[in-house]
């Protein structure tokens, strides 16, 4: 690798190939609406040579625009008929992108300030034992949340060695006692540790559905943070009297 | 009450673990007028401007919340022995601001404007659930159309979509930019 340039960027901190051509266009002083295509398309390449083996995958898009450049260069060789000024100049299309991503890019940064301000502010995160109604929507989780959950967690069941002894029966009714019995006594439940207790494959699978049930019957809510994280369960308001 | 609507609303908001709604606060006090609320709500969120609270009552999306002051940060991190939160990626937050200003857009739309294909960075960003599927374009391919959420404007401290960062901003930024180099 050369070093002539002073300095070396690597191709990894840049975005994406229009991200590049900015960061050239601002280090070589070069007006927007003018770009030397020469200049710039070896400045260009140059950043790609310093690649000694080029990932296709990562690196498609910026020999895409590579060619793009190449392109322009040509037409801009040709000999033309009428004059450069009534025509349209090749390089046009490139400036309108290059604006564009300008716009979004320099948005970001301001976003970038803005998320620094909010992640310095701190919110209590406690959740009141209360029963919302209209507001519960928002945080409720999904049916695929909850399928999202149930696979993970058959997944880590899967992998312990478990004999299922015949002959027992599940019964759905007497899970979701279960549920609310724990319910009763304790404010809420969590699921994934209730989960993780389950003896057998079946008795996991009967307690998800339980819940599934009890949710649907609007006598229990769930709530999940965030993906993966456990679901919290709550009793509604109101519906007491059908646990005991 | 009549004359303690300010306390009473802020008690509300105070329970609140997610921002509470103007709407909420409405149908929660009946027995006040919806303008007697509005102006209640613009008297209470200032009266936390002072510099003699250490928390402030910030108002996104429409919806109220207690938060602290962010000059505090470092101390609260200390006490709850947190390093720091996780910010988005830099591709991340460009696809949002991509998605910001642009939507409805489809994953087409928001990798030309990038020049980077964007479907990975978009799945990152609907399970963090900044933006959402809204439907499908009627294009060839029916290919799925992308806005941001409410959590989107939260997650910045935005009231609405139209305090994204303006022309003139952006302008700023760019004159900024030129000078540094």
């Amino acid at each position: 690798m050369d070093v002539s340039s002073g300095y070396q960027v690597r191709l990894e901190a840049f975005e994406g190939p229009l991200d590049l051509l900015l960061f050239l266009i601002r280090k070589k002083k070069i007006d927007i609406h003018d770009i030397p295509i020469a200049t710039i398309t070896r400045e260009y390449l140059e950043y790609l040579n310093h690649k000694e083996k080029i990932n296709l995958d990562r690196e498609a898009e910026f020999l895409l625009m590579a060619s793009l450049l190449i392109y322009i260069k040509s037409q801009m060789l040709l000999p033309r008929e009428s004059d450069l000024t009534e025509e349209r100049d090749p390089r046009q299309m490139l400036v309108d992108r290059l604006l564009d991503y300008q716009k979004i890019k320099a948005a970001s940064l301001i976003l970038r300030e803005k998320e620094e301000v909010e992640l310095m502010r701190w919110h209590r995160t406690f959740r009141p034992p209360i029963s919302k109604t209209e507001e519960i929507d928002l945080i409720e989780v999904s049916l695929f949340d909850l399928a999202e959950s149930f696979f993970v967690l058959t997944k880590q069941k899967e992998r312990e060695n478990i004999q299922i002894i015949k002959g027992k029966e599940y019964s759905l009714e007497q899970k979701m006692k279960e549920i609310l019995a724990i319910l009763e006594e304790n404010s809420f439940l969590d699921f994934l540790d209730y989960f993780k207790e389950q003896k057998t494959m079946v008795d996991a699978i009967v307690s998800f559905f339980s819940l599934l049930e009890l949710i649907r019957a609007r006598i229990v809510i769930a709530i999940q943070e965030s993906l993966f994280h456990t679901i919290k369960v709550w009793l509604r308001k109101g519906s007491r009297s059908k646990g005991s | 009450m009549e004359n303690r609507l300010k306390e009473l609303i802020e008690s509300l908001i105070f329970v609140s673990s997610e921002p509470l709604s103007t709407e909420r606060i409405k149908i929660v006090l009946e027995e006040f007028s919806e303008e007697e609320i509005e102006q209640v709500l613009q008297k209470l969120v200032a009266s936390y401007a002072s510099d003699e609270t250490g928390i402030e009552i910030t108002r996104s999306a429409g919806s109220y919340l207690f938060s602290t002051k962010p000059e505090f940060d470092p101390w609260i991190r200390r006490l709850l022995r947190i390093e720091r939160k996780n910010k988005l990626s830099s591709a991340a937050l460009e696809t949002l601001s991509a998605i910001a200003y642009d939507q409805p857009a489809t994953l087409a739309e928001i990798s030309a404007l990038r020049g980077v294909d964007s479907t990975h960075t978009l799945k990152v960003l609907l399970q963090r659930k900044l933006i959402k599927i809204v439907g499908r374009k009627k294009s060839p391919g029916r290919p799925l159309i992308y806005r941001t959420t409410d959590k989107f404007l939260t997650y910045f401290g935005l009231n609405n979509i139209k305090e994204l960062p303006t022309e003139e901003e952006i302008s700023k930024i760019l004159e900024e930019e030129k000078i540094e180099r």
